[in-house]
């Protein structure tokens, strides 16, 4: 009797269940692509073209590089912004681009000591309430400095397996600083204050906090004033104040590493209001950052060699090269000389930017997918050699 | 269509297989609806957003004492994880219940499960230099699982009585993402009965 009742009850849930949702399609990029109209000036430009369609042929579902080399520039894009829509990713679409907002929130830093509003020397609790820094093991000991460099010792919440699973049960989920410090506070220090260096997020969440405190308004605000508009960075903006922009290209994940993708434009909730992720830009915008950051006025040379003064982690076993730690910044020491550098993952989405000071180049490019195997392609040690060959060797 | 025919068929027969197993002398009739989460077992009971699922199995008579049971089971079950995937599996348990005499009994048990994920969403599959839109066939898993719960008797006198029970059941979905993340952690909650047909 209770067979028959269940029956089409189980039934009728399986062919729900086989239903799929249908997504939305991209509605349409608005970008005038001018900033792709003076490639074919630049001698590799056929190279660096093939390159990206040599990258999306290989599984990546779309790519966005900008060089910046010798008073001349290439912006050049493959693939796909949107795959049930299939249009075609621009140079000129925004992205998410991660953590490398990091160098923009150590940059501000670095800006607001120029001003005479801190030290990098002084204590962070000199700015932090108590209840900020409550159960954040070193954070009562650690300065500005040891944030900015990771040297601090503070617990990187993004490890902190019950929050990986928390995202994964909520992939919308917006969450908001404080819900991500919790899964820091309580957690041992990975290293007594200012004695290694270690990588993590939980730093530039405070280092925002800190920003916002002095400031007395959204540390996104003051990247906008300090560092976007004085630079021209035309297509940058954070998370915070439209976190899935209509104009934003598809990301996607493969979850699975089988090279079979699915949309997580909508994923990266844990992204949209922290100062240790959060920016929307393109590979052109970062690429100009770069080279305005090591070239132009925004930042004193007493301060950019402050930002450049490096620490590397001890027991290193680098997966890509090796790398030392600055402020804000990496310092890797590639084939092709010393390179300057920050990454950034969202979900469904990566992005990295280059400097390198002997060639006076900056490189910068932005992916539409991520996980799985398509990191292999964008960035894996190889990915980023197959880049910079293109772009030095003749 | 083809495929999910087949999917719902093989759900169909193990579920009448279990309901017709349930109908042997001794064996119960064990339906329940749960909730399934992404999470550290033992860290969090009742997760959210709720991510539905509905299971159901047999008891098989095996071994019973004055205040235990022991007992294999077997069951088929469905569970729809919000944005992410759903799945279809078959777990086999070894239970063990301490019964007391006024009808609660502490239930414990250890499982071994085949699951089969499916995205929720469409899934594009690289192929010749590019991404289409394919048919998702989804992903082998084995599901280990360890089970902590409680049960009572709703006529505690009377051994054939129904029986409400909730379990709290961890399990491990390998692989997950080879080379990525070698497994991922679930939780499920569950509401049951337990019935003599």
């Amino acid at each position: 009797m209770i067979t028959k009742k269940i029956t089409p009850i189980l039934s009728l849930l399986l062919i729900w269940g086989c239903t799929q949702k249908e997504l939305p399609i991209l509605s349409g990029t608005s970008c005038d692509n001018v900033i792709s109209e003076a490639n074919i000036e630049h001698p590799r430009h056929t190279d660096l073209q093939q390159l990206l369609q040599d990258l999306v042929r290989d599984g990546l579902p779309g790519i966005q590089m900008s060089i910046r080399q010798d008073g001349r520039n290439w912006n050049g894009s493959a693939g796909k912004a949107d795959l049930a829509g299939g249009q075609d990713l621009l140079a000129c679409d925004i992205t998410r681009v991660g953590s490398t907002v990091k160098t923009f929130t150590a940059l501000t830093v670095l800006m607001l000591q120029e001003e005479g509003k801190l030290t990098l020397n002084d204590p962070v609790r000199d700015y932090l309430s108590p209840a900020q820094l409550e159960g954040l093991e070193n954070a009562d000991e650690a300065t500005i400095r040891q944030l900015l460099e990771h040297s601090s010792g503070i617990y990187n919440y993004i490890l902190n397996l019950e929050f990986q699973t928390a995202s994964l049960n909520d992939l919308t989920r917006v969450w908001q600083p404080e819900e991500l410090l919790a899964y820091a506070r309580g957690k041992s220090a990975t290293f007594a204050p200012g004695s290694d260096v270690a990588y993590s997020n939980t730093n530039y969440i405070l280092l925002g906090q800190l920003i916002e405190q002095i400031e007395g308004k959204a540390f996104y605000e003051i990247f906008r004033e300090k560092i976007s508009e004085p630079a021209g960075l035309e297509y940058t903006r954070f998370a915070a104040t439209d976190p899935v922009p209509e104009s934003i290209i598809r990301g996607y994940v493969d979850l699975y590493s089988k090279l079979e993708v699915i949309d997580a434009t909508h994923y990266s909730g844990w992204d949209y209001f922290t100062a240790d992720g959060g920016l929307i830009a393109n590979a052109h915008d970062l690429a100009l950052f770069m080279e305005t950051l090591f070239t132009g006025s925004l930042l004193s040379d007493v301060s950019r060699e402050e930002m450049l003064s490096w620490k590397r982690p001890s027991g290193s076993n680098f997966e890509l090269f090796e790398t030392d730690f600055g402020l804000g910044i990496f310092r890797m020491n590639t084939p092709y000389g010393a390179a300057y550098m920050h990454s950034g993952d969202a979900i469904g989405y990566y992005a990295t930017m280059f400097y390198f000071p002997q060639q006076q180049t900056a490189i910068a490019w932005a992916v539409n997918g991520n996980y799985g195997k398509l990191d292999q392609f964008s960035q894996s040690r190889e990915a980023m050699e197959r880049v910079f060959k293109t772009v030095f060797e003749e | 269509m083809k495929w999910k025919l087949m999917y719902l068929g093989i759900c169909w027969l193990a579920f009448w297989s279990a309901s017709t197993a349930a109908a042997q002398e001794g064996n119960t009739l064990r339906i329940s609806v749960f909730n399934e989460s992404t999470s550290i077992p033992f860290t969090h009971v009742l997760n959210t957003p709720v991510h539905p699922g509905i299971q159901v199995g047999t008891d098989l008579n095996w071994k019973n004492g004055d205040h235990y049971r022991l007992y294999p089971s077997i069951s088929v079950g469905y569970l729809f994880h919000r944005d992410l995937y759903q799945a279809v599996y078959l777990n086999l348990e070894l239970g063990y219940d301490l019964q007391f005499d006024f009808g609660l009994n502490l239930k414990s048990a250890v499982g071994l499960g085949y699951l089969h994920t499916f995205n929720v969403q469409p899934e594009f599959q690289f192929e010749d230099g590019s991404y289409r839109q394919g048919k998702d066939r989804g992903n082998a898993r084995l599901m280990p699982s360890l089970s902590l719960g409680w049960g009572y008797r709703l006529q505690p006198a009377n051994p054939r009585s129904p029986e409400i029970f909730m379990m709290y059941q961890s399990w491990l979905e390998y692989p997950y993402s080879p080379g990525f993340i070698p497994l991922m952690t679930h939780t499920n909650l569950h509401l049951g009965i337990n019935i003599h047909p």
